[in-house]
């Protein structure tokens, strides 16, 4: 008996503790994407809210648009979230964010505090992809994307689109960036947004209900950070040699031209189906010189030059074509950085890996060093298939004529 | 154990009418007592007396049997001299009866009637004679109800003691599977009896199933259930520490692995001790389908029994702590779902979980004909119109719904009731510390198994204490092929614990061998 007495007591503590820190679905704002701006002195924190009644097939309500955007302003990053409670009824709720969009001032102000609160708090994760935006912000959250509900999980699925695909880009996260300017060389890329077209933006939902929208959120350059500053743009050729040089192609098409000199129409193209980038430094009477081996493997997607292509000569001479192409993209890219004196792509740590003793005296001056680093640059290509024809359509025609 | 007869004694009279009269006075002038008397041909001058309870007794057999015989008789003349002598002619050359016994007290009289025997009483003899004429209306042996198997035998057990037992030695037929009948309940005298193989059951536990049959004094026992409630190990738990079934095969493989049955007259329930948590996992089909089919199956089944508990506290903890935990676009469905929901998530799940208690409590209660009136009812009012007015969240009837179903997968209903009980505490612990809660629930709840033992053995065998023995794993989460169970499945002192010898695999049959 005195077992049950004890037993309901416990119980009732049970009830009494209460729920905790229990917090229903409606309560809470969850947040697909953050934009972060700076203006006048303040950061300006824009939220992008997600409305899950629009979304749900349930109450499909499409003429309203699935997400609200508005922005808080505070001298710090939590200081503006905390007086988000005094414009919005729930809780806001950062763990299902998908991107974060740092505005383009705002990165040259320095991202090293946004860093920080992602590293201090938990309901920020830090596998959330990072994006700089050539406008503000908040006009980033602000555009609708078709065949997406939630704008935010449509940009993050852009790049991971782009990154599968062509690999000019390359998706950034949190924890990424972070290993990137706490590492050797303190230099990240970060892909960069622009809405492109015309200047109307796609912020109703009503415009989507039309075939073609008059503006779009596109990527748009590599933001260069250098220390926790963005110090410079590439554009998306330069971005596509930098990620050769990086070792981040993991698939793109390349197109080049019939004649050697790379003057002619680049009427033909190359699916790169698996890439691969060894870095090999060397210090030569006090320089560095970073070997750069790329190889790749394709399939011929379009063939428009003349030649047999059942010949292994003639293979062998599309494979140098494509070779000088991939260098002079490697190259153009390489000429950017250098320009930019960002090392974003990791030479730094390359070199700290095989020469420890001399990149302790080097990283002292690393961005000068850097700068004047020669890079030789060897590609190797393997063309693995031309694809399900052999000589090319104007060939065969002519053969029959 | 047979309390009646074995008090004081009346022993009957030499007068016929007399032991009449007191027969019929300790019945109380019940009117389905029957008493034919009559004189023999054979012996005129000594009246005979057959007395019977109807209904309870195969008129037919009395009639052709009993009857016709005395009616007819031939007797040697000094049968016809006075004294016991002629219930002994009658015996030996008369009744035409298998089982026939000599009795000589009043209450032995009863007692026999009652059980449906017929007692031949004559003038002069201060002794019966009873035959057993036993029958009367019974329902016959007919598919199971609660225990269905596709692939195995369709026979369950009936109300009749005699005729369940009868289905058990149909299968194990061995002189060794030993039958023990003892009668329990001071007015419903049921005959309880006790089964197993010799050779192969431990006999402490033997032992130990008598003690506690014995120590049983209750006035009636209408059904296995009461017997259990008195011999199962632990009282306070929510797991079924004895295994039932209504399935003569299942009490078969039972007594082969070494365990004890126990049979209730008029129940078609028998009982079968010591047992292991997961005994309760495996359905007779197990061992009827290819061991790869029925491996799946268990560990089916095993899933689903957790999910039948912890499901809605999960959903619970993940909705309303952490829901960070799931995908994106989950969580925005469901938060869909429960804009404009009045109540909390836990109250919602209770509400949903009680309902669902109510419809399927009502569904076995109900009058037969009125079923599909029930289902519609449940499915339709409450499941879709209680979404659509708003009141509980769409995924919150998902949630309920599967976890119900998975209940129905248990192929024993306690088992299965016990789940029933359990999510409720889990629930309300998910609701009030997430998962925390959840993870302190089965912390207790493994503390609580691991400390039961049915007849001594422990019931989470083999899983703690681990297994004695090597191999006993071979039947427990998955089943192995026949050829590799050898052992038999339980962490007893059994005297034969090998099921088979080893190494019986049969060889690859690689070509089909031409005549």
């Amino acid at each position: 008996m005195k077992k049950w007495r004890l037993l309901l007591a416990l119980l009732a503590c049970l009830l009494t503790a209460g729920c905790w820190n229990r917090v229903e679905l409606n309560d809470i704002a969850v947040i697909s994407a953050t934009g972060i701006d700076w203006k006048e002195g303040n950061w300006v924190l824009s939220y992008q809210v997600v409305i899950p009644q629009a979304i749900s097939s349930q109450s499909a309500a499409s003429s309203s648009a699935a997400v609200n955007v508005f922005s808080t302003k505070g001298q710090s990053f939590r200081s503006a979230v905390s007086k988000a409670s005094q414009e919005t009824s729930r809780r806001l709720y950062f763990s299902h964010t998908q991107i974060v969009i740092i505005g383009q001032e705002a990165a040259r102000k320095g991202i090293g505090s946004l860093l920080d609160t992602y590293l201090r708090n938990h309901d920020s994760r830090e596998t959330v992809s990072v994006y700089l935006s050539k406008g503000s912000a908040r006009k980033m959250l602000e555009q609708l994307i078709p065949l997406e509900k939630i704008p935010g999980a449509a940009i993050q699925r852009m790049i991971t689109n782009e990154e599968m695909n062509s690999s000019a880009f390359r998706q950034m996260t949190i924890h990424q960036v972070l290993m990137d300017l706490l590492g050797t060389t303190h230099a990240t890329g970060i892909p960069g947004l622009v809405v492109s077209g015309t200047n109307e933006s796609v912020d109703r939902a009503g415009q989507l209900t039309r075939t073609s929208t008059p503006s779009k959120v596109k990527l748009y350059d590599l933001g260069l950070i250098k220390g926790d500053k963005l110090v410079g743009w590439l554009n998306n050729e330069e971005s596509q040699g930098a990620m050769w040089l990086a070792d981040h192609v993991k698939k793109t098409t390349v197109p080049f031209a019939c004649d050697e000199n790379r003057s002619g129409q680049k009427n033909s193209s190359i699916r790169i189906t698996h890439a691969k980038t060894k870095l090999r430094p060397e210090l030569l009477n006090g320089n560095w010189i970073m070997h750069v081996e790329a190889g790749a493997d394709g399939t011929l997607m379009e063939y428009n030059c003349e030649g047999d292509l059942s010949k292994p000569k003639q293979v062998a001479k599309i494979e140098r074509l494509i070779e000088g192409e991939i260098t002079a993209i490697v190259e153009n890219g390489w000429k950017a950085l250098r320009k930019n004196g960002a090392d974003v792509i990791g030479f730094g740590s390359v070199i700290r890996q095989k020469y420890p003793k001399q990149w302790s005296k080097a990283s002292d001056n690393w961005t000068e060093l850097f700068a004047g680093t020669e890079v030789k640059v060897k590609v190797n290509v393997r063309l693995n298939s031309t694809g399900m024809s052999g000589s090319g359509f104007k060939q065969e025609q002519e053969k029959d004529g | 154990m047979n309390k009646q007869t074995a008090g004081a004694l009346t022993p009957l009279s030499p007068s016929l009418q007399a032991n009449v009269k007191a027969i019929q006075s300790r019945f109380g002038g019940s009117t389905d007592l029957v008493i034919r008397m009559f004189r023999s041909d054979a012996a005129p001058e000594r009246e005979i007396a057959i007395l019977y309870v109807d209904g309870i007794v195969d008129t037919g057999t009395i009639n052709e049997s009993v009857m016709e015989p005395l009616m007819s008789m031939r007797l040697p003349p000094h049968a016809l001299v006075k004294g016991s002598k002629l219930l002994e002619a009658l015996r030996s050359c008369v009744v035409s009866i298998g089982s026939v016994q000599d009795i000589h007290a009043l209450e032995q009289a009863l007692q026999y009637m009652t059980d449906g025997l017929c007692i031949i009483l004559a003038d002069g003899c201060p002794a019966a004679l009873t035959a057993d004429v036993n029958g009367g209306d019974q329902r016959n042996v007919s598919i199971p109800q609660t225990q269905t198997v596709i692939r195995g035998p369709q026979h369950a057990f009936v109300e009749n003691l005699r005729t369940n037992i009868s289905l058990v030695r149909r299968i194990i037929r061995s002189s060794d599977l030993h039958v023990q009948v003892h009668k329990l309940g001071q007015q419903t005298h049921t005959n309880v009896a006790v089964l197993y193989v010799n050779g192969i059951v431990d006999e402490g536990i033997v032992k130990e199933v008598y003690r506690r049959l014995a120590a049983i004094d209750l006035d009636g026992v209408l059904e296995s259930g009461y017997i259990e409630e008195f011999i199962q190990d632990e009282t306070f738990t929510l797991f079924p520490t004895l295994l039932n079934t209504e399935r003569p095969d299942t009490v078969a493989a039972a007594l082969l692995e070494g365990r004890v049955a126990v049979m209730v007259d008029g129940s078609p329930i028998a009982l079968m001790a010591p047992t292991t948590f997961f005994s309760f996992f495996q359905s007779p089909e197990d061992y009827y389908q290819r061991f790869d089919i029925a491996s799946f199956v268990r560990i089916i089944r095993y899933a689903a029994y957790v999910v039948s508990i912890v499901l809605p506290a999960v959903y619970i903890a993940v909705t309303t702590f952490h829901q960070e935990m799931l995908p994106t676009t989950l969580l925005i469905s469901l938060a869909a779902q429960r804009e404009g929901i009045p109540f909390p998530g836990l109250a919602e799940a209770l509400l949903m979980e009680l309902t669902f208690e109510v419809l399927r409590e009502a569904g076995l209660r109900m009058p037969r004909a009125i079923g599909p009136a029930i289902s519609i009812v449940g499915a339709l009012v409450l499941g879709q119109s209680a979404v659509q007015a708003g009141i509980v969240s769409a995924g919150m009837v998902i949630v309920v719904s599967f976890t119900a179903i998975s209940n129905f997968v248990m192929p024993e209903f306690n088992m299965a009731a016990t789940s029933r009980i359990i999510r409720f505490l889990f629930t309300i612990m998910a609701g009030v510390f997430g998962f925390f809660g959840i993870f302190i629930s089965v912390l207790f709840m493994l503390i609580h198994l691991v400390s039961l033992r049915s007849f001594g053995v422990p019931y989470m065998s083999p899983i703690a204490p681990g297994p004695a023995k090597q191999g006993l794993w071979r039947d427990a989460f998955i089943r192995l092929p026949w050829w590799a169970i050898v052992l038999r499945p339980m962490d007893l002192n059994l005297r034969n614990p090998k099921r088979q010898a080893n190494g019986k695999r049969p060889p690859a049959q690689r070509h089909s061998s031409k005549p």
